[in-house]
Order: structure tokens, then C-alpha cells, then sequence
């Protein structure tokens, strides 16, 4: 496996709010890693921590979260220890975050080209003319119109608009592109179409990509490997025909089959009973097991070990492995 | 005869909203946004049916003109004969206890003031259906019975912020079946869920409908939910209904080619099931002075001569399956 560096080595990372003297586990204890070409699609429901998780990694928290422990190494720099004078020059050089709601990304007021030429000019050593051919070239490669850019964002439609948002992030060359829900507001039909075009950058531009999304249908068609979260755990790692097809989690399995299909068979589906617990106030042992049909007396006392099952697929399980989930379709 | 009588019956219903023309468009003549243009269908008692499409396909305005939260620009709707579009705010205020309308998001929906109890006795105020505290009481435990709530009588007295977005989806519910409704409108009533308390909501909803005998019109953009739920299914393109028929039908056998791009682009939660996508160009516009001819044609991919010229109507391909597409 390990030929090679990875792009994003995350290691044990825990991230907490504070409220008062109270305090949130976001995110407690995660580690995955992505290779370049690579895709992980980070899944799991509201509150599980995944969007905690993209932020800690481009350290833009709000300002009561904290990365409380362990380490994120971007390309051999570890980011957790940096100021964040050199946090903010690594931000779009070396990693762009590119977010849900295209309409709310770009200034309203500002032509598109001239926000995207302000990036590049900071980040990087161009005249002004250097930096508008560059955005030329970018969105040519997006699928828009260079001319377009002396366009305001309400003259764009949505998929334009995150076309230009992408334009935007890989402006300045990084290795690691973000992507927190980029395709949640938009039809399907155009949805698609920015799927591939990520795609086809991703290869181009040898990206590792962060995927973060709640639909597992997206997941299942867009993303090499897949990560599954639960109240700010990851609780399963692996390829994505793994996890899909020999679940080693519980919770991965049923979430999996939750999502209604227009292929196969029609037929009910299983739901998981109750609700992700309270972040301020865990249940002991494995979070999952007030929810788990398997559930014994040990998962309610012992903290399950994140651990590899087969190779390059790891589960938060005291039972991963044994247990017969069949498969998740 | 009675028994094959549709519930509603929709009849060339249109909405179209007049577009604010500026200063100097004084004596041009008036431009539109045709919402909904010339919409048919029916629906029989204890139907489930889904209308998808896009955003901005009508879907919403449809649904709102048939409740009359809307005025319609024409065409009528009938709800078990009667012509919903003549009735007096009377007849209105009577109809609406029969068709209820679920909407998307129940933190909008649900005043936070209020106590579970209020809110879901609040319809039976509002409506002045005369009944003592204890019958309204016993009427709202039950209702919140209904909805899988338990202990009813523990979750009658909380508020809002204390319950999660499936429970309160399920108060939205419980707010309309206390009113004994025969037609369930719900538009888009788990998008905001997540996937698994989206399922449970939408377990929920066929339960009921069998235990109550109920009649659903769904509304969804997801055509993996609208298949989940309903067993009839509209697809609608900038206000106009492009196919329609059985549900699995429509799913496996589109014939219009805006449909069949449709299916093809729906993400499957299965990585090994590979299928080819049909892309198509552009994105829907905004339905003002369309062209000429078929609204689909600008990004259809199979268009002869005639979908230049002409609108197609809707042509029965297969029982009870229609189809709006000039290729056959």
C-alpha cells in the first residue's frame, strides 16, 4: 500500500466546539487519507461531524472550534501547527474548498472574472493581464464562455455559477479540492454534468478530492472511496463497492439501506429507529449502540478501536467482520 | 359507477403570472411566465400519485392552484364533481378540510410558541368544529398516535425545539389527518430529512394511506422517492405534463426523450450497477415566451420537423400511459 504518499494524511483528528464551558465533540478521532486521482466521499447524516471535519482541514472553524488533537498532513506540511499567517497563503495553493450554495460563493456586486483575478494575484506573482488570460484558460476548461467573465454572478445560472466556483479553486494549482455538498442545489440533469466535469479535472489535474455529501447515491456513482460518519465518528472506511456490498458497520449498512432506488425490485425499506445522539452528551461505549440491533453489553461500556478489517477497508466495530450484514444492496 | 369516479379531476388547468414590464413596454403587449399551462390528469380515491420534474417545472404552482392557495388563470379542477375554481370562500373553507397540503419544511410550518398540543389542534379552531377541550384533547392524542408519536401524551405538551426534523415532519402530518382528509397533498414532505428519518416519514405516509384510506398527490424533484411512494407518476417540463402512467412503466419504459434522461441521471445507491446517462444540452429555461412548437425541442435530441411547428399532445402509448412527444 504504502508505495507512495498519500495527499491528505489525516491522523486521529478531534475537533471540539465550546459553548460556555460546555463542549461539543464535532469531530472526535478521525483518520482517512486520499491519493491523488483519488476520490473519498465523506457520508453520513446531519451533525456527524462531516462538514466540522472540511472545515478543520482548511482551518476555518468558527471562531469557539478548535482542533483539540491529531494531525492533518497536506502534501508533507502539516497544517495543524501552522499560524495562521501560513494557514492563509497554503488556503487555494495547495488546497480550494468549494461549497454548497454557488449563488452565495461569489460578491454579487463584482464582476466573476475580476473575484476569480483577485485570488490568483494574491496567491501568486501575475500582472493583471496574466491573471485574466489565466481565468480565459479556466473557464474554458470549465465549460464557459472566456468572455463570460466580465459577467455578474445573477447573469449566471446555478450550474454556471459552480462551474465558475470551480474555475475558481483550482485557479491557483492545488493538490486537494474540497467539496462540501457541491451539487445538492441543483437538478440532476445538471448535477450530473458538474460530477464529470470534477471528474475530468481531477484527472487532468492529478487532484485528490474531498467529497462531502449526505446522498450515498452519489456517492456510490462518483467517488473511488467512501468514509461513513456518525455522531463525529468515522465508523467505516474502504472502497466504495466494499462498503456498499460487504458493509462491516452496522450503521454504514442500514444507512445504506435507507436510500430508495429506480432500479431493482420494489420494496420496502428499513429505517434506523431513533435519532444520532447528543453531541454534548454521548452515550458511553460505541455511539451507535443505542440504535445497534447487535448490540451487546460490551458495546455500552467499551469505545470500539477504529481498525482494518481487510485491506484498506477499516471499521469502528466491536464485531466488524463477524457480524452478517449481507451486503448493503 | 360511483367507485371508478375519479377524487380530483384536473381539467387544462393554467397559471400564468403576468411579468412586470418596465416603463417603456407601455402598449406592448403582456408577457407571461406560464407556470402551468394546460394541465390535465385524475386521480382516483385511494391513488397514490407523484408529479416530478425540475425545479420550476409547475410542480408547486400546480398543487396551489388545485387547493385555490392561488387563483388559477383557467381551466377547472374537480374534487368529487364539484368545480373547485366556482366555489364561494364557504365551499372553500369546507374543501379544505378535505384536501391538505404537506409542505417541505416543518421548522417554517410549526409556530415555536406553541405546544404539540395547539398546533395540531389548531385546524380543528380554525375550522370551528365545535368540541369541548376533552374531545379536542382526545382527538389530538390520537392524531399523534396515528403519526407513531408515543407517549402521545408526553410529546402533546413539548415544543418545537425539543423535537428532531422527522418528529416535527410528523406533527405536520398529524395536523392535517386530525381533520379526516380524504386527498393528501405533500409537496417535497421529506427533502429536508435525512435519508433514514426520511424513510421512516415516507413508511409512515404509505401506512396511513391504507389504514385511512387516503388519497396521495406527491410532489417531489427525486424520482426515487416519488417511485418509493407512489404507484402513478406525472412528469412535468416548464408547466406542461411531458409523460405520464403507471409508476414502474414510466420508470422502466420512458418514451419521452426528457423523461428517459431523466431516469438515466438519477443516482443509484449501488456502485456496481453501471448504466449510460443521457446528457442533455443546456439548462431548463424560464417558461416566457417559449418557442413555437414543442418546449422541449431546444434540447431534445431526437426532433424531427414537426416538433417545430406544433405542440404535442399527450397520445396514449400504452394503457393508461401518455406520452407528450411528436417521435414515436
Amino acid at each position: 500500500m504504502a508505495t507512495h504518499d498519500p495527499v491528505l494524511q489525516v491522523e486521529d483528528l478531534a475537533t471540539y466546539y465550546y459553548l460556555g464551558d460546555r463542549e461539543l465533540k464535532a469531530v472526535d478521532g478521525v483518520s482517512f487519507s486520499i491519493d491523488a486521482k483519488r476520490t473519498l466521499g465523506l457520508a453520513g447524516e446531519s451533525g456527524c461531524g462531516k462538514t466540522t471535519t472540511a472545515y478543520s482541514l482548511m482551518r476555518i472553524l468558527a471562531e469557539n472550534g478548535k482542533i483539540t488533537r491529531g494531525s492533518i498532513n497536506l502534501g508533507g506540511i502539516e497544517l495543524t501547527t501552522l499560524s495562521e499567517e501560513e494557514m492563509r497563503k497554503l488556503r487555494w495553493k495547495k488546497a480550494s474548498i468549494v461549497f454548497q450554495y454557488a449563488m452565495n460563493a461569489f460578491n454579487p456586486v463584482l464582476r466573476i472574472g475580476r473575484q476569480i483575478v483577485e485570488v490568483i494575484r494574491e496567491k501568486g506573482d501575475y500582472s493583471k493581464e496574466e491573471a485574466v488570460n489565466i481565468v480565459s484558460e479556466l473557464f474554458d476548461e470549465v465549460g464557459l464562455k472566456p468572455e463570460r467573465q466580465t459577467d455578474y454572478p445573477h447573469e449566471f445560472s446555478g450550474g454556471m455559477l459552480q462551474r465558475a466556483i470551480i474555475a475558481q479553486a483550482l485557479a491557483c494549482d492545488p493538490q486537494l479540492i474540497i467539496a462540501d455538498e457541491p451539487v445538492t442545489a441543483l437538478d440532476v440533469i445538471v448535477q450530473n454534468k458538474i460530477l464529470d466535469l470534477l471528474r475530468k479535472l481531477q484527472e487532468k489535474y492529478n487532484l485528490a478530492v474531498l467529497f462531502i455529501t449526505h446522498d450515498l447515491s452519489v456517492v456510490a456513482e462518483n467517488c473511488h472511496d467512501v468514509g461513513i460518519m456518525y455522531a463525529g465518528n468515522l465508523v467505516e472506511v474502504g472502497n466504495v463497492e466494499a462498503v456498499f456490498k460487504r458493509s462491516l458497520h452496522p450503521y454504514s449498512y442500514k444507512l445504506i439501506g435507507a436510500f430508495p432506488s429506480v432500479v431493482g425490485p420494489k420494496k420496502r425499506l428499513e429505517f434506523i429507529p431513533g435519532t444520532p445522539p447528543n453531541l454534548m452528551n454521548l452515550p458511553k461505549g460505541c455511539r451507535f449502540h443505542p440504535r445497534c440491533p447487535f448490540a451487546t453489553a460490551k458495546c455500552a461500556t467499551d469505545v470500539p478501536e477504529f481498525r482494518e478489517i481487510h485491506d484498506g477497508h477499516f471499521a469502528k466495530c466491536h464485531y466488524a467482520g463477524e457480524l452478517d450484514l449481507g451486503g448493503g444492496a | 359507477m360511483a367507485s371508478s369516479e375519479p377524487i380530483l379531476k384536473v381539467d387544462e388547468v393554467k397559471k400564468w403570472f403576468p411579468v412586470r414590464s418596465g416603463l417603456f413596454s407601455f402598449g406592448k403587449p403582456s408577457r407571461y411566465v406560464k407556470a402551468v399551462d394546460n394541465v390535465s390528469f385524475e386521480i382516483k380515491k385511494g391513488a397514490s400519485l407523484a408529479i416530478a420534474g425540475e425545479s420550476g417545472c409547475g410542480k408547486t404552482t400546480l398543487a396551489r392552484t388545485i387547493l385555490r392557495l392561488i387563483e388559477p388563470s383557467g381551466g377547472a379542477a374537480y374534487y368529487k364533481g364539484e368545480n373547485i375554481f366556482e366555489m364561494n370562500r364557504l365551499q372553500l373553507s369546507e374543501l379544505r378540510l378535505q384536501m391538505q397540503l404537506i409542505f417541505q419544511n416543518p421548522f417554517e410550518v410549526l409556530d415555536p410558541r406553541h405546544t404539540v398540543l395547539d398546533l395540531v389542534g389548531e385546524g380543528l379552531n380554525i375550522h370551528r368544529i365545535e368540541e369541548s377541550d376533552e374531545v379536542l384533547h382526545d382527538r389530538v392524542i390520537s392524531a399523534l398516535e396515528d403519526v407513531r408519536l408515543i407517549p402521545a401524551e408526553d410529546f402533546a405538551t413539548r415544543y418545537t425545539h425539543e423535537l428532531s426534523g422527522g418528529q416535527l415532519q410528523r406533527i405536520a402530518i398529524a395536523r392535517s389527518l386530525i381533520l379526516k382528509p380524504d386527498l393528501i397533498i405533500a409537496d417535497e414532505p421529506v427533502s429536508m430529512l435525512d435519508a433514514s428519518i426520511r424513510t421512516e416519514v415516507m413508511n409512515l405516509m404509505t401506512d396511513l394511506q391504507k389504514e385511512k384510506d387516503l388519497t396521495y398527490i406527491f410532489i417531489t424533484h427525486d424520482l426515487a422517492q416519488a417511485r418509493y411512494v407512489g404507484d402513478y407518476l406525472i412528469i412535468m417540463y416548464l408547466g406542461r405534463i411531458a409523460e405520464m402512467g403507471p409508476m414502474e412503466d414510466v420508470i422502466h419504459k420512458p418514451q419521452h426523450p426528457y423523461t428517459k434522461a431523466l431516469v438515466s441521471n438519477i443516482p443509484i445507491p449501488d456502485p456496481t450497477v453501471k448504466r449510460e446517462r443521457i446528457m442533455l444540452p443546456g439548462e431548463t429555461p424560464t417558461p416566457i415566451d417559449l418557442p413555437p412548437g414543442c418546449r422541449f425541442k431546444p434540447r431534445c435530441q431526437e426532433f424531427g420537423p414537426q416538433c417545430r411547428e406544433e405542440e404535442p399532445q399527450l397520445q396514449e402509448v400504452a394503457p393508461g400511459h401518455f406520452v407528450a412527444c411528436w417521435i414515436d
